[in-house]
């Protein structure tokens, strides 16, 4: 049945909101985990939300996300009507998380195309009894709180828009009594109408999750009250009559009528066909009336899309929407295709290659030109494609905040497990990074606070006996420094053990044995934790200590060009700081002539250039070259011998020395000359030329050639 | 396919011959510019050109046959073709016409080798006769591949005799 519909449509606006909601919901779950209860507004946010997706997910059919939610509702409802203040907060809280977990695990059944057949009834039952419990413990329960069955006024999802165009419609449909799911088939026809409609109300309201309401329909009909800008031919030609619908019977009337609702319904019914043409002549009327006309309602300010049925007393007026909190206010922003910004991206590239192509034309040379007006005009241009630029790279930069958001509950989920107390304070998260960044650091994050959940802070026993607050800290910041992105994790535990990292090593057969201990570094040290297998945790916990994830982590920030270090005073807590690039795009680059060819390497590896003839070649035996600077020797790489480059003058005394480094290991690349410093779009070399060692991509340069990106990390190796 | 298309070929000179090139697979025709070589890949795979913003590989169809490289002069184009979603350059010396080739003008080429796997791969799947001349048709997915192919090596005296059925 379900079928009938375009699902795959549906199914995305189902997850992508439902997403959207659960993450608000984590977000002010988690801010007022510490206070003693959930004060009024997030009460009714949660109310709202749960509501929102139980009736989204009833539409779909999932019953299980529907039964949670639904479960959990009924509490925030009790919380809101009744205002208990008995209730144990923290485990509320826990409820809340552990129901959205439920939710996004099934919807990520649903997205991955697999059947979400997790079982809701254990939570259900846990939350029940809580809800039991809390409801009793308000002993001697005065007011009787009515059980919450669907009678929130449900608003669908159809936004209300009113033009004087528009016209209202009373439609009344009358199923053949056979039918089966009659209310069924009555949403089937409300999503044919969804369209069109630009408000749109039925009777019996709830048709998808009440199956009771299929009897209502037989026995007295459904009942439709649409605002649209459409004929009733059009009408007529969505709502076809056919075995299961009867028949059809539209009447247009007024704008006050449809105020009205259903009460004044059933009149044009009862009345003979000649009422169809009254009501026609209302409808014409109707036109005449501006649209402010038809939002104040002389009674009321009334706006159609305000309208909500009470479904148990079809026959009165409405009630309002108004005095009701207003829905959480939707932020203007559209969703794109990633591979449509891409595609802007890189034709903004080409526009300012092109400009300087147009820009710097020989033509202009010729001597004697008048370019006052042609040079008037170029700066505009040169503005505007540098606004654009700007604008293209600052639309896909997006905060942290979602990013750090995780990490708190995380924070709190391993934090309750362990038995610890961890406050958790979050700085700059409203730092901007690109999006594919901010979507690769997601994880090695998350493994960096495990990390400090786990093993950095102490059990509050252990920090009471060291003169610490019980309460750990952990502390998220980001900020931008010198063109990247630092994120730093810090906490105030126990720090690293770096006698206990060196017995590790040695066990493990890292160390040089010719080295004292007390000659390697602390950092040098606490390095070795980002190998791979090494862990310092004996116990193996359900969160960290396997020995996977420190290296997992370096390599993962290793592929978007960023770096980790690590800090730590013993007793006083570590620091783990990320460094990122700011964005995988566009990067500043220095560009270099070796031969005929170009490269271009990332700025920030680049330690200092140095004139070749200052400097004294040395050769090893076994023929490796190296330069010896300020009585430091580094090894030579000489670009154009790698690369087999045309053009390339081995003997050519007039070069450039860099120095590469990277971590710290530093080689001294070789170079013809230097071209300059600039802003480089990344672009990577086409598929069907195989991966080249120390080469991450290619590149425009200003005059249209192109330049390849060397790897620091790949050349170093 | 349009129907403008079908049997339509883009034909250009390598060496003495002439080959054909299905249009459908032809995005466009260039002039040569200036290539930018790329380190350690095969010989026939010239660099990166920069075609209007998007960077795409160029191979050179000579050096792809084991034939003599050329000097590249003002006659030399690339052609721009496109095999599923990859865009690939095609140096060659000269572009000749876009000629309609009927397929029972089309002949089956001259067997090279007895090994049934020359014949799998040879790039070269059809003779075409314009008038009184042929045209190697080429399939270029066999040429991009990176199996050798050297089966022009004997090309030149069979060519001679295609149209006599070959060897």
């Amino acid at each position: 049945m379900a079928e009938e519909f375009n699902m795959q449509g549906m199914l995305d606006i189902y997850l992508f909101e439902n997403g959207q909601l659960l993450e608000r919901l984590q977000e002010i779950v988690l801010e007022q985990k510490d206070e003693d209860c959930f004060d009024e507004d997030s009460i009714n946010e949660i109310f709202r939300t749960m509501h929102t997706i139980k009736g989204s997910s009833g539409v779909m059919m999932f019953d299980e996300i529907t039964k949670i939610s639904h479960k959990l509702e009924d509490v925030f409802y009790y919380l809101r009507e009744s205002k208990p203040d008995n209730v144990p907060h923290i485990q509320l809280v826990e409820y809340v998380l552990q129901v959205a977990d439920f939710i996004t695990a099934e919807m990520e059944k649903i997205q991955n195309g697999e059947t979400p057949d997790g079982n809701s009834g254990e939570l259900v039952d846990v939350i029940d009894k809580f809800l039991t419990a809390i409801k009793n413990g308000e002993g001697e329960q005065e007011k009787e709180i009515q059980e919450n069955v669907y009678i929130e006024p449900e608003q669908f999802y159809i936004a209300p828009m009113a033009t004087a165009a528009s016209r209202f419609y009373k439609i009344y449909l009358t199923f053949n009594p056979d039918v089966q799911l009659a209310n069924i088939h009555a949403y089937k026809t409300v999503y044919a109408l969804r369209d069109i409609a630009e408000d749109l109300l039925h009777y019996p309201e709830d048709i998808v999750s009440d199956e009771s309401s299929a009897d209502e329909i037989l026995e007295n009909g459904f009942k439709i009250l649409l605002q649209a800008q459409c004929t009733e031919e059009d009408l007529r030609a969505l709502i076809q009559e056919g075995y299961e619908l009867k028949k059809v019977d539209i009447y247009e009337c007024t704008a006050k009528e449809f105020q009205q609702g259903f009460g004044s319904f059933g009149t044009e019914i009862r009345t003979d066909s000649g009422a169809s043409s009254d009501a026609g002549d209302g409808g014409a009327g109707m036109i005449f009336i501006a649209p402010e006309e038809t939002v104040k309602a002389p009674e009321k300010a009334i706006a159609p899309g305000d309208f909500v049925i009470e479904s148990k007393e079809p026959g009165k007026g409405k009630t309002l929407a108004k005095d009701k909190p207003k829905k959480q206010e939707k932020s203007a922003y559209i969703s794109v295709d990633v591979h449509k910004m891409d595609m802007l991206m890189d034709l903004i590239g080409e526009l300012v290659i092109s400009e300087s192509v147009v820009l710097q034309s020989p033509d202009l040379k010729i001597p004697g030109l008048k370019l006052d007006n042609f040079n008037k005009a170029a700066n505009q241009m040169r503005k505007i494609s540098t606004d654009l630029q700007n604008v293209i790279l600052s639309m896909r930069m997006v905060p942290l905040t979602n990013t750090f958001q995780k990490m708190n509950r995380i924070v709190f989920d391993v934090s309750r497990k362990l038995g610890k107390e961890i406050e958790f304070e979050m700085i700059g998260e409203h730092t901007e990074v690109d999006k594919g960044i901010s979507e690769k650091i997601s994880d090695p994050l998350m493994h960096l606070v495990r990390n400090s959940v786990d093993h950095g802070i102490e059990m509050p026993e252990e920090r009471a006996a060291a003169g610490k607050t019980e309460k750990g800290k952990i502390t998220l910041t980001a900020k931008t420094e010198s063109g990247k992105v630092w994120i730093i994790v810090q906490d105030n535990g126990k720090g690293l053990n770096r006698e206990k990292i060196i017995e590790k090593a040695r066990k493990q057969g890292l160390l040089d044995y010719a080295k004292p201990d007390n000659a390697y570094s602390d950092k040098e040290v606490y390095q070795f934790i980002t190998l791979p297998g090494f862990s310092t945790k004996e116990a193996v916990t359900e969160y960290s200590g396997r020995g996977v994830g420190m290296d997992v982590v370096v390599s993962n920030l290793q592929s978007i060009g960023g770096s980790l270090d690590i800090e730590s005073t013993p007793g006083k807590g570590s620091q783990m700081i990320m460094k990122i690039p700011l964005t995988l795009a566009i990067i500043n680059g220095i560009v270099m002539k070796v031969g005929t060819s170009s490269f271009v390497i990332e700025t920030g590896v680049v330690k200092e250039f140095l004139p070749m003839r200052d400097y004294q070649l040395n050769q090893k035996p076994n023929g490796d070259e190296f330069v010896m600077i300020r009585n430091e020797a580094y090894p030579v790489m000489r670009l154009g011998e790698k690369y087999q480059i045309d053009g390339y003058n081995p003997d050519n005394t007039d070069g450039m020395f860099v120095l590469v480094a990277l971590e710290d290991k530093t080689i001294c690349m070789m170079v013809d000359a230097l071209v300059g410093k600039q802003e480089i779009v990344v672009k990577p070399i086409p598929e069907y030329i195989k991966k080249i060692n120390g080469l991450s991509g290619c590149t425009q340069l200003g005059d249209g050639s192109i330049a390849l990106i060397l790897d620091a990390a790949g050349l170093i190796e | 396919m349009y129907m403008t298309q079908q049997n339509k070929y883009v034909t250009f000179r390598s060496g003495k011959e002439y080959f054909g090139l299905k249009i459908e697979y032809v995005n466009e025709i260039v002039v040569y510019q200036e290539i930018t070589q790329v380190p350690e890949t095969p010989e026939y795979i010239k660099g990166l050109i920069n075609l209007r913003g998007k960077i795409i590989p160029v191979i050179d169809v000579r050096t792809r046959f084991k034939m003599e490289p050329v000097e590249y002069n003002d006659r030399t184009c690339i052609i721009v073709v496109r095999l599923q979603e990859m865009v690939i350059g095609l140096i060659v010396e000269q572009i000749a016409e876009v000629v309609e080739i009927l397929p029972e003008d089309i002949l089956d080429p001259p067997v090279l080798g007895k090994e049934e796997k020359s014949v799998e791969n040879r790039y070269v799947y059809g003779i075409g006769q314009v008038g009184n001349s042929v045209k190697l048709l080429i399939d270029p997915e066999k040429l991009l591949k990176d199996e050798d192919i050297s089966l022009l090596e004997d090309m030149d005296e069979t060519t001679a005799e295609a149209t006599e059925e070959g060897e």
